[in-house]
């Protein structure tokens, strides 16, 4: 699909995420400075970086499994605290994480439904309803057209990118509002990541889950997102429109990235007016 | 999005073959209880023919049974905190204690016994809380949070009457129910007298399996292997590892203490070092025998059981056809070493896979 495909992102669309001035510091390590993004409806946002420049930290803090030190987070219009990722998941945020938290020791299947299970009535007793669980397992990731030996095999025993691909589809299955993805094409094969940015691809054209996604072949930030922020030593150093910008200038500033005045040295440059 | 609305798409990508290695471990991994059975079943035969026909008396099984009842009991919990990634080494103390304080509570102020057993079962379980929480919020290792635990409590349950052994009333229908009386010589199997000898292991048989059904069938099962198999990626993904350790705490510390509770009312006497310092290690021995991973994330309640009844034979059944206790200590420790071996062998095959 190209990007010419898909009209462009309607200036009015509602803001549904907005993170205000987050700092997070882990003991002596500071990884995150007064950091503020905001998240359209249905838009798919970049957020690119050096390594350790922050941006897992970020999504984790938006996703309820850190907690911020100084900072806000307006979703939907309304100011939410995530004490645990419980929280956040049931406000339709969805995050597939670097690591992809799938449970070795687990099926595909109940890896997939880990903590929305489906249940059934078994004298008095509330027992997993595995059979209903295998089933839609199987239905929707043949839907997403992902394949995988079976859904019944721990995830123990498939191999990285099919683990990927599992964790990406369990994200978009419970029709999420916001749906953060971190590094979600690592360990993909190219026709595995064309097949992941088709899926997000898809998404963007609906406009109805706004997406943000954190990956470091600017290629691929090219094909399939609206906006790009970049995270430098943990600020947001760049905010700009895919549209207004070319891959070249982004590489640009990006390798200029030795400090912020740097930074916004070389922005001014490639276009002025573009922070 | 749910599956209906879109339009289902051709397959993509190949079907990966297992590898032997891989079918080897998925047959390994699915038939651990049945595994554990073989090896039972060929130490009763074993023993039965060195015993000439003594191992599988109804007498000599009430002996092993009740062993495997008591031990399986507290095997199957150390299962549940094993998949957490814990262990509790206080569970021979609560053993102890929680009979204690039945029979003490019946002969000082005349407490019936039903309501004693449920004072037992909440000290259990407010211990295995204790226990739970200490190691969770104070990130206290589990080994060491309950070593103090078990030495806290055994210092307790000595010191309340002198180490002293309460002879415990019999009342009814409290004991026709949690256990009564051993095997005599004279009683037919299937007698009142005869059945009732067995209590305590088919209480260990129905609570084991509820665990099971617990374990392999329920979200909080789900959830517990969740938590010992990937702490960080379940955390993430919403599930609550601290509450999960800390309810896995709870059952361990309940069970013992019933495990303990039926041990007393079968011999009707509360004694001070009931737990001996043996019956936690072997009731780990038993897990690992019986399928369990050190490691975390995989364990069985039911091979825990047969563990338990392996253990329970290799005591007995060794020094019936004749070796010396002693020297069936030295078996039992062999028997020990190689099921943690092999146990570490297979743990090492299992996350080979893992990225
Ligand atoms: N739990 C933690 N404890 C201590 N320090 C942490 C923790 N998580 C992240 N950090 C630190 O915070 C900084 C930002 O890390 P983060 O993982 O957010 O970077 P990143 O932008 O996602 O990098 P990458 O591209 O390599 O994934 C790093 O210096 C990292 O060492
Ligand atoms: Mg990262």
């Amino acid at each position: 699909m190209n990007t010419q495909d898909i009209p462009p992102l309607s200036k009015d669309s509602p803001v549904v995420l907005e993170m205000s001035n987050i700092s997070k510091s882990f003991g002596a390590v500071t990884a995150l400075v007064d950091v503020s993004i905001k998240l359209r409806q249905g838009e798919v946002l970049a957020l690119v970086g050096d390594n350790g420049a922050g941006k897992s930290t970020l999504i984790k803090i938006l996703s309820g499994f850190h907690q911020p030190d100084t900072g806000t987070i307006v979703s939907q219009g309304k100011e939410v605290r995530f004490a645990s990722p419980r929280d956040a998941r049931a406000q339709g945020i969805e995050t597939v994480y670097q690591d992809l938290a799938l449970i070795g020791d687990l099926s595909v299947f109940h890896n997939m439904f880990l903590g929305r299970e489906y249940h059934k009535r078994f004298l008095g007793l509330n027992l997993l309803d595995n059979r209903k669980m295998r089933e839609q397992a199987q239905l929707y990731l043949d839907t997403l057209g992902i394949s995988i030996p079976s859904v019944n095999s721990t995830v123990d025993l498939l191999s990285g990118g099919q683990r990927q691909c599992i964790a990406v589809a369990r994200s978009i299955y419970s029709s999420p509002k916001i749906l953060v993805l971190d590094e979600p094409l690592a360990a993909l094969g190219v026709r595995e990541s064309a097949h992941v940015l088709g899926l997000i691809q898809n998404l963007r054209q609906q406009r109805q889950v706004s997406v943000i996604l954190i990956v470091h072949n600017y290629n691929q930030i090219f094909e399939v997102c609206d906006r790009i922020n970049f995270l430098h030593s943990g600020e947001v150093a760049l905010d700009a429109s895919t549209a207004d910008t070319s891959e070249e200038e982004l590489i640009r500033i990006v390798k200029s990235g030795l400090g912020r005045k740097a930074i916004d040295a070389a922005a001014a440059e490639v276009r002025p007016g573009l922070v | 999005m749910p599956p209906t609305e879109t339009k289902p798409a051709k397959k993509t990508g190949v079907k990966v073959p297992h590898t032997m290695t891989e079918r080897l471990l998925i047959l390994l991994s699915r038939y651990r209880e049945a595994s554990i059975a073989v090896v039972a079943i060929v130490l009763v035969i074993y023993f039965q023919f060195g015993s000439d026909g003594g191992f599988l008396s109804p007498q000599f099984m009430s002996v092993v049974l009740r062993d495997t009842g008591r031990l399986g009991l507290i095997a199957a919990a150390e299962v549940m905190l094993m998949i957490t990634g814990e262990i509790d080494l206080s569970l021979s103390a609560i053993f102890s204690i929680a009979p204690y304080v039945m029979a003490l509570l019946s002969v000082t102020y005349g407490v019936p016994l039903a309501v004693g057993a449920l004072i037992g079962v909440l000290i259990g379980i407010l211990v295995g809380a204790i226990n739970g929480i200490i190691t969770v919020r104070f990130k206290v290792p589990s080994l060491i949070t309950t070593v103090g635990m078990l030495f806290f409590l055994q210092g307790i349950v000595v010191s309340i009457y002198n180490s002293q052994p309460i002879v415990a009333p019999v009342e009814q229908p409290f004991n026709a129910i949690f256990g009564q009386s051993l095997y005599q010589p004279s009683d037919a199997l299937l007698s009142w007298h005869g059945i009732t000898a067995f209590t305590p292991f088919l209480w260990a048989a129905v609570l084991v399996l509820v665990l099971a059904l617990v374990l392999n069938r329920t979200t909080f099962g789900l959830h517990t292997i969740a938590t010992g198999s990937n702490i960080i990626g379940a955390r993430e993904i919403g599930v609550r590892t601290d509450r999960m350790k800390i309810y896995n705490f709870m059952i361990a510390g309940g069970f013992a203490a019933f495990a303990g509770i039926i041990n007393t009312a079968q011999f009707t006497s509360a004694d001070p070092q009931a737990g001996s310092p043996f019956l936690t290690p072997q009731a780990i021995a038993a897990a690992v025998i019986g399928g369990t991973s050190l490691l975390g994330g995989s364990g069985t309640v039911i091979g825990a059981l047969i563990g338990a009844f392996v253990v329970a034979s290799l005591n007995n059944g060794l020094v019936m056809i004749g070796a010396q206790a002693t020297v069936s200590d030295i078996y039992l420790g062999a028997a020990i070493i190689a099921a943690m071996i092999l146990s570490i062998q297979v743990d090492r095959l299992r996350t080979r896979r893992r990225v």
